[in-house]
């Protein structure tokens, strides 16, 4: 600790000294501000909470952590190696921003570096990795004006622009996962198949995924979506700690059903039942971490649970009636484009001229 | 047990470090003390002694009976120093200073008896008049002297709170000690007497079970005072929150709890009333709780209105420590930076907390069994038999609001602060942030607790009403369009002003 505190307050002195450094002001004072916290006292109130949002963004990280060792043991030490990826090439562009606008760092990215690479298949190039990231900071958040001004998810957006730039890296090539002994914990990478993820052996021979293997991580996938049981259990950590909301997870969880029931019901070739859509593809991920992004999603009570409705409408629609099988990931996208006119409707109800007040 | 009666919203705080312990110590009498003539509800007023006079305690030396105000007592037998106008609480007001003899008696208010049953309601009214008790609260008790905005007959409620919503309150059990329970009920009945249209309503803390059952029964005797438990979660004992809970109402936000017909009162008022009119004690004393950490003991003590508050706290704060002062609200009090100045009528808490600026390794990996806090994200919400420290760290950077929702799930009045923040900021203010109900803000400062981006959101709410009423736009055009019959609402802005 002594020995932190000495390094920042010798870099202090070179930048202070040192015109052209002092430039990097703010990523010092932002290692600072991580490792000793702020000195600044309450005006008014004279207390506050001790929350705060580094507190608030490592819980998330936490609550991602089930499904990112789980990962590490289905596909290899590689994982480590896609993390740290996009943990480096998403900070440089994070600090480049926040040293042109001359601003302190926000904590928001710690979630997007991990949540990112939780997204892509195990077989990724790194150099892939690396540009998605990059492009999902720069055009996701940054180009909005940085957390919390942003409209997408700047995980989503980076995601969709490999989908869309890279289609056969993403979409073709999947891992067989290791399933005995301490699999990937002592293997660099997993063998590499051409074979398809559960959702697209659905939709070419209507092949059902057995719900344990699904459930457990013993099938193909992105790297972070599989350990569904870890990634439920991680989502209800966060909602008990008050960190995400229930509304969201729960509206989207239930419309699927409702939405995959009726398709099933109808046209059972086209539309998968409702559990095998609940525990295939990026489903749970998407609901318990990615749609429950604060700043993207609807804010007001209401707005949150029809916003949950419209993402798993989106999400049946898309997964029976499109090629596509990444759904999730474009309907997340929409539900953010929709989420200002969501709230937008729902204050005007509320907020009505002539109700009075309260 | 009655059901517990709450709001939506709002937030409990649980077990803060330094509470006030139950005892209760008498401060010596003063050699000197300074009585500003503007205390409680109230305009100032005149001065009627002049430097060098001979005054005894309970001796009236400010009084004003054109405006609405109450007088002003004497609070030491001895000699009037000097009269000048000081900076007091951002306003000027007038002192009298006066040396004091070191004699305890007092001159009892004129007309004080035990028998007060046979008295008229007008001679009651004076007595309580006389006595200064009429100025307690946030809009005094209404008598013909023109103590409140309204007058007796226009009250419809009378509100009697000990809820103690507050992270630090006045202990009930050293307000309600010995025979005090009984005597609340007699000075409920003076009250009573006053405003016989009024029905009233005891709000109590449900957590406290013995008062509050020994109270029901109490209570039952009298077909117009009923008692009600309610959940202690602040801001509960905020005039804005007891009128809806307790009487369903819509309060008129910004204005008072008084031009809908409803008289609040705190439990030590009712106390002061009884006193008043029995014992024929003017209102020269008020026991005052001494919470916080910094207190090297936190007790309640009794003391006469006007002592400087040095003479009360500097001996009592922990060695080489150097704490916050704040007056009886931790969140929305004003900070008493001036230790100087003498403690009045309004005083019920005075907290002391360290300023910490102390930095913290790795705060946001701490396990904190000892911080508050909304989310559920630190050991002490597992704890809840733990002491919770309270300093004056803000804990963290301010950051971009990330629409948590926090400050929404909390706010009592149900708007939505980060969004009338985010609006303030980037100067949208006209009509959209009056259809949010801007003006509906209580200033509870419960907001700005929980933000975990530690935006100061009620601050930029109150930026906003000012610019709104700046531009014109009142908030009489928010509020009184749905009220018809508020009462007083003139006096009230000639109050205001005053």
């Amino acid at each position: 600790m002594r020995l932190i505190r000495k390094n920042i307050d010798t870099l202090k002195g070179i930048l202070e000294k040192n015109k052209r450094l002092a430039r990097l002001k703010p990523l010092l004072s932002a290692v600072d501000e991580f490792y000793f916290g702020t000195d600044k006292v309450t005006t008014l109130p004279h207390i506050v909470d001790h929350m705060d949002i580094k507190r608030y963004m490592t819980f998330v990280i936490v609550g991602l952590l089930p499904a990112t060792i789980a990962s590490v043991y289905f596909w290899g030490l590689r994982v480590l190696a896609v993390i740290a990826v996009s943990y480096i090439f998403g900070g440089l562009v994070e600090a480049a921003f926040a040293i042109v606008r001359k601003k302190e760092i926000h904590e928001g990215f710690l979630v997007t570096g991990l949540l990112f690479p939780l997204t892509l298949p195990p077989s990724i190039p790194l150099w892939v990795v690396a540009v998605g990231v990059m492009f999902g900071t720069l055009f996701g958040k940054e180009a909005f004006g940085g957390t919390g001004r942003n409209i997408f998810n700047p995980a989503i957006v980076g995601r969709i622009f490999l989908t869309i730039a890279f289609p056969t890296i993403m979409t073709i090539v999947w891992n067989e996962p290791f399933h005995s002994g301490l699999g990937g914990f002592q293997r660099y990478f997993a063998d590499a198949l051409t074979q398809a993820t559960p959702l697209a052996l659905f939709k070419a021979e209507k092949v059902i995924t057995h719900y344990g293997d699904l459930l457990l991580g013993n099938s193909m996938g992105c790297i972070g979506e599989t350990f569904r049981l870890g990634i439920i259990l991680g989502g209800i950590f966060l909602i008990l700690a008050k960190i995400s909301n229930w509304r969201l997870p729960l509206s989207c969880i239930v419309s699927v059903i409702v939405f995959a029931s009726i398709g099933n019901y109808f046209a059972p070739d086209k539309f998968a039942p409702a559990l095998f859509q609940i525990l295939s593809g990026g489903f749970l991920l998407g609901a318990f971490f990615m749609v429950t992004d604060p700043v993207t999603a609807p804010f007001t009570k209401a707005g949150k649970w029809i916003g949950g409705v419209i993402f798993g409408f989106l999400v049946v629609l898309i997964r029976g009636l499109s090629g596509y099988v990444e759904a999730v990931m474009f309907s997340i996208l929409l539900l953010n484009v929709f989420a200002p006119l969501i709230d937008h409707l729902v204050l005007d109800v509320k907020y009505q001229k002539n109700k009075g007040i309260k | 047990m009655p059901s517990v009666r709450t709001f939506k919203g709002g937030y409990r705080f649980v077990n803060f470090e330094g509470q006030p312990k139950d005892v209760l110590e008498e401060a010596l009498i003063p050699q000197r003390v300074t009585i500003p003539l503007r205390q409680g509800f109230g305009g100032e007023g005149n001065c009627v002694v002049s430097p060098g006079e001979k005054v005894c305690a309970g001796q009236i030396i400010g009084s004003n009976d054109h405006g609405v105000s109450s007088p002003v007592h004497a609070t030491i037998n001895g000699v009037v120093e000097e009269v000048r106008r000081i900076n007091y609480f951002k306003r000027d007001c007038l002192m009298v200073s006066i040396k004091g003899d070191g004699t305890s008696d007092y001159q009892k208010v004129q007309g004080a008896t035990p028998h007060w049953e046979h008295l008229e309601p007008i001679e009651l009214e004076r007595i309580l008049y006389l006595s200064g008790v009429t100025a307690l609260d946030r809009e005094g008790i209404p008598t013909q002297m023109r103590s409140s905005v309204i007058l007796p007959e226009d009250a419809c409620a009378i509100i009697v709170h000990g809820v103690g919503s507050e992270p630090y309150n006045i202990s009930q059990n050293i307000l309600l000690q010995g025979k005090n329970t009984l005597r609340l009920i007699e000075g409920i009945r003076i009250l009573h007497k006053i405003m016989p249209n009024a029905k009233v309503y005891l709000a109590l803390n449900s957590q406290r079970k013995k008062t509050l059952e020994e109270l029901l029964k109490l209570s039952a005797q009298y077909d117009w005072l009923e008692a009600y438990a309610l959940e202690p979660k602040y801001p509960q004992g905020y005039d804005e929150m007891l009128v809806p809970t307790l009487l369903k109402q819509k309060f008129p936000y910004g204005y008072s709890a008084a031009n809908i017909g409803a008289v609040i009162v705190n439990l030590q008022a009712v106390l002061q009333a009884y006193e008043a009119v029995v014992e024929g004690k003017p209102l020269i004393e008020r026991t005052i709780a001494l919470c916080g950490p910094a207190f090297k003991e936190p007790v309640h003590i009794k003391a006469r209105i006007g002592t400087a508050l040095k003479d009360l706290v500097s001996l009592r704060i922990k060695e080489g420590m150097i704490p916050r002062f704040v007056l009886n609200g931790i969140l929305t009090g004003p900070e008493l930076k001036d230790l100087t100045l003498p403690i009045d009528k309004a005083y019920s808490q005075i907290i002391a907390i360290p300023e910490n600026h102390r930095r913290e390794f790795l705060s946001f990996l701490q396990f904190g069994p000892q911080s508050d806090s909304y989310s559920h994200t630190f050991l002490a919400k597992f704890y809840p038999t733990t002491k919770k420290t309270c300093e004056t760290n803000k804990h963290g950077e301010e950051r971009a609001c990330i629409s948590c929702n926090y400050c929404e799930e909390v706010c009592p009045v149900a708007i939505i602060p980060h969004l009338l923040s985010k609006y303030v900021q980037r100067n949208i203010i006209d009509e959209t942030v009056m259809n949010l109900r801007i003006f509906n803000c209580i200033e509870c400062g419960l907001c700005s607790y929980v933000c975990p981006s530690k935006i100061p959101l009620a601050k930029h709410i109150k930026d906003g009403q000012e610019r709104l009423t700046i531009q014109g736009c009142d908030r009489n055009q928010c509020i009184l369009p749905y009220f018809s019959n508020l009462k007083g609402i003139e006096e009230y802005r000639g109050a205001k002003k005053l």
